[in-house]
């Protein structure tokens, strides 16, 4: 039996169907040729589907399902254990979901984690540096591992711009302020010039202005087609960025759509109060 | 492989400019020749200046002729001799105190009596401990040799009485013994106990010591610089980038060791430097002739040499980047050292007292189980015999025993095995700690 597959992406009927077969090598063909990946030429980044995450005994994420399209900013809000960073986590390959399906651009999260790895950038929540390099050889070790060195300097250039750190990039680390070493960050993973940025809460603890300057950052790299999935507990944050958010609760998404939609359905003037009313109601 | 390459930068850089670390290769080079140069020094002046003022109180109870020779020998070396009347020990001793005597030499009654009946005659020598440096025993030293002359001197003087036309010395030494050393199929001119003695002081001590601090501070390092990745949250990042946990660990262990490289060299240097200060102290006399006249060694010996101890880096710095991959901070990471460090010193030891070819079977495959007994067998082995095919086949084991460590962490590095395996351990510390 030969079986030729053209639609293998997760909206194509056939693969809703048979997929599971087809990774688990149950299906019985002699020849199977996969020709074109759906997610890889449509306009789906990303998508996650029925995720669950439980360590041990407590569920992390609990069935969340929600995609997003390429050249978006979508925000996942929320308090504190919500499940944000879980499910950050899981999309950029560092904790295997217990079940669901996660693709980014048309690659199984787990299958094909070394070619997501190469799309992707993340910036964790707590994201440290190394105390005895400079920024600037900080950022030229990354781009080196994503780069041939013509444009990996090249690249550097970029990011040191980003980074809008000025001399202080020849700096090491160690004496760089908060502020300093999240913008570093931010411009690492925006060097590499990924198909899908993931940032776990990018403006944490900063102040005013060096939020401001990441949110820029973040807007300016959407504009220019990048695709941003990022989480915030300041919910103002992700109105100001994001053309689509699911606020999470507990392990759900209790609700998910463009923020102005959210709070019209909601009758409510931000998000912190749409969020407020939905978790009670 | 051009992957590799950044992440090997990083670590280096990371590491070599860690005050920690470079202070910890440096002070090897500055300290130990310092120390050696300062206890040379020290030992060489006090013993000079001994020597020059050596004061030496004599009571001669005895007070015949024969006595009288021997307090104006004591009188004719270098040393002044102060005479004390009487025979009270205890008023003797303060007047010593008093005038800064070191040792007190008393002439026992019928010390001429037994000479002229060729009985041993007695003389009792006290000495007054002032300081206890190493400057002291030299001089003690001095002075003991300095008696062993007057032995000699009066054993001249009685054979001369028994027969002037006798050689004393054939007297005294009638036969002699040249002692031989067969190295390898050379036959040596050294007295086995000689070669024994030097040769323990020098390669089959260098060797271990120099091995089991570079260990100690490789494992260290290597624990120190991956749990710090945990510690200061950066494993997370380099976890997403577009590198595999193997090649992650593969650059951990090439940057350590070749900071461990540097600081082998640099302790080596120090160290030798420090032992060749040592060996110009008086009485401290190990001759360098001593390993001119040893068989050569050959080439590939050195080669294999330098290849075990790299493994045996490697290997020690794999155990490191284990210990500190499962660490959730530098803290534990330093407890769960010990684990590590324990297992490293018991083939030390076993190799450097014992001889593993005469040990129980189970102990060799303890010793040969790890790869840092095969630098101090070869160094052990290379002079006096030939290379034991046993560290030959180390070689290879060597590199597979430290490919399966990575790989087997590799394999446990993803953040939430590593999460529950340092809970676990974590919580067993803590467990540990409430219980004591």
């Amino acid at each position: 039996m030969f079986l030729i597959l053209k639609d293998y992406g997760l909206n194509a009927p056939f693969n809703k169907k048979y997929s599971n077969k087809l990774l688990y090598g149950s299906f019985k063909t002699d020849f199977c040729l996969v020709t074109e990946r759906m997610e890889e030429g449509s306009e789906t980044a990303v998508v996650v589907k029925n995720l669950v995450k439980r360590f041990g005994a407590f569920t992390a994420v609990d069935g969340i399902s929600f995609e997003i399209n390429k050249g978006e900013v979508f925000g996942l809000i929320g308090p504190n254990g919500a499940g944000k960073t879980t499910t950050l986590r899981i999309i950029s390959t560092l904790l295997p979901p217990t079940s669901g399906e996660v693709r980014v651009f048309g690659n199984d999260i787990l299958r094909d984690a070394d070619k997501i790895r190469r799309i992707i950038s993340y910036l964790a929540e707590e994201a440290g540096t190394y105390r005895n390099i400079s920024g600037k050889e900080y950022l030229s070790i990354i781009a080196r591992i994503y780069f041939d060195s013509e444009e990996a300097s090249k690249a550097v250039e970029e990011a040191i711009e980003f980074s809008g750190l000025g001399d202080r990039i020849n700096d090491k680390m160690k004496t760089y302020s908060k502020g300093m070493k999240r913008r570093i960050q931010i411009a690492r993973v925006l060097m590499t010039k990924p198909k899908l940025a993931i940032l776990d809460e990018p403006t944490a603890g900063l102040d005013v202005f060096h939020a401001q300057y990441i949110r820029n950052i973040i807007k300016k790299y959407a504009e220019n087609g990048g695709t941003v999935i990022l989480s915030s507990h300041n919910m103002l944050e992700v109105e100001y960025l994001c053309s689509r958010v699911a606020l999470m609760h507990q392990g759900h998404i209790v609700i998910q759509d463009k923020p102005q939609a959210i709070k019209n359905r909601l009758n409510a003037s931000n998000l912190e109060e749409a969020f407020v009313k939905v978790v009670a109601s | 492989m051009r992957k590799i390459i950044p992440l090997i930068e990083k670590e280096v850089k990371d590491l070599l400019r860690d005050p920690r670390i470079y202070i910890g290769l440096i002070i090897p080079v500055i300290m130990l020749p310092l120390l050696g140069s300062i206890m040379s020094t020290a030992v060489s002046t006090s013993i000079q200046t001994s020597m020059v003022v050596l004061k030496i109180a004599v009571i001669d109870a005895d007070k015949t002729r024969l006595s009288k020779e021997f307090l104006n020998l004591l009188k004719n070396t270098d040393m002044s001799v102060y005479e004390i009347d009487g025979t009270d020990l205890n008023s003797a001793i303060n007047w010593m105190r008093e005038l800064g005597l070191e040792f007190l030499i008393v002439v026992e009654k019928g010390f001429e009596e037994d000479l002229n009946n060729f009985r041993v005659a007695n003389i009792r020598v006290y000495a007054i401990i002032y300081s206890v440096g190493l400057g002291s025993i030299g001089k003690y030293n001095a002075f003991q040799t300095q008696l062993q002359n007057y032995i000699k001197i009066f054993s001249d003087m009685l054979i001369y009485r028994l027969n002037p036309n006798v050689n004393a010395e054939t007297i005294r030494k009638p036969l002699n013994f040249t002692f031989h050393s067969i190295l390898k199929n050379n036959v040596v001119k050294i007295n086995p106990q000689t070669f024994l003695s030097q040769f323990l002081m020098g390669y089959s001590i260098i060797v271990p010591m120099i091995l089991f601090i570079l260990s100690i501070s490789v494992v260290q390092m290597a624990a120190t610089a991956t749990a710090v990745e945990n510690e200061e949250k950066t494993l997370e990042t380099l976890l997403t980038l577009p590198v595999s946990r193997y090649e992650i660990l593969v650059a951990k262990l090439l940057g350590s060791s070749i900071i461990s490289v540097i600081g082998g060299v640099l302790f080596t240097m120090g160290f030798l430097i420090y032992f060749e200060s040592m060996l110009k102290m008086p009485g401290m006399d190990i001759s360098t002739s001593f390993y001119q006249v040893l068989p050569p060694i050959h080439l590939e010996s050195f080669l294999l040499l330098g290849i075990s101890i790299m493994l045996s880096i490697f290997f020690i710095t794999s155990l490191g980047v284990v210990i500190g991959a499962l660490s959730s901070d530098v803290r534990m990471a330093n407890s769960l050292l010990g684990f590590v460090i324990i297992p490293i010193m018991v083939p030390f030891f076993l190799i450097l007292y014992g001889d593993p070819k005469v040990m129980p079977l189970a102990i060799k495959l303890v010793i040969y189980a790890f790869p840092t007994s095969y630098p101090t067998l070869i160094a052990r082995e290379m002079i006096i015999n030939p290379i034991p095919v046993e560290a030959i086949f180390g070689i290879p084991y060597s590199i597979v025993i430290t490919t399966v460590i990575l790989y087997v962490t590799s394999l446990i590095m993803s953040p939430e095995k590593l999460l529950t395996l340092q809970h676990k351990l974590r919580a067993r510390t803590v467990g540990k700690e409430k219980r004591q």
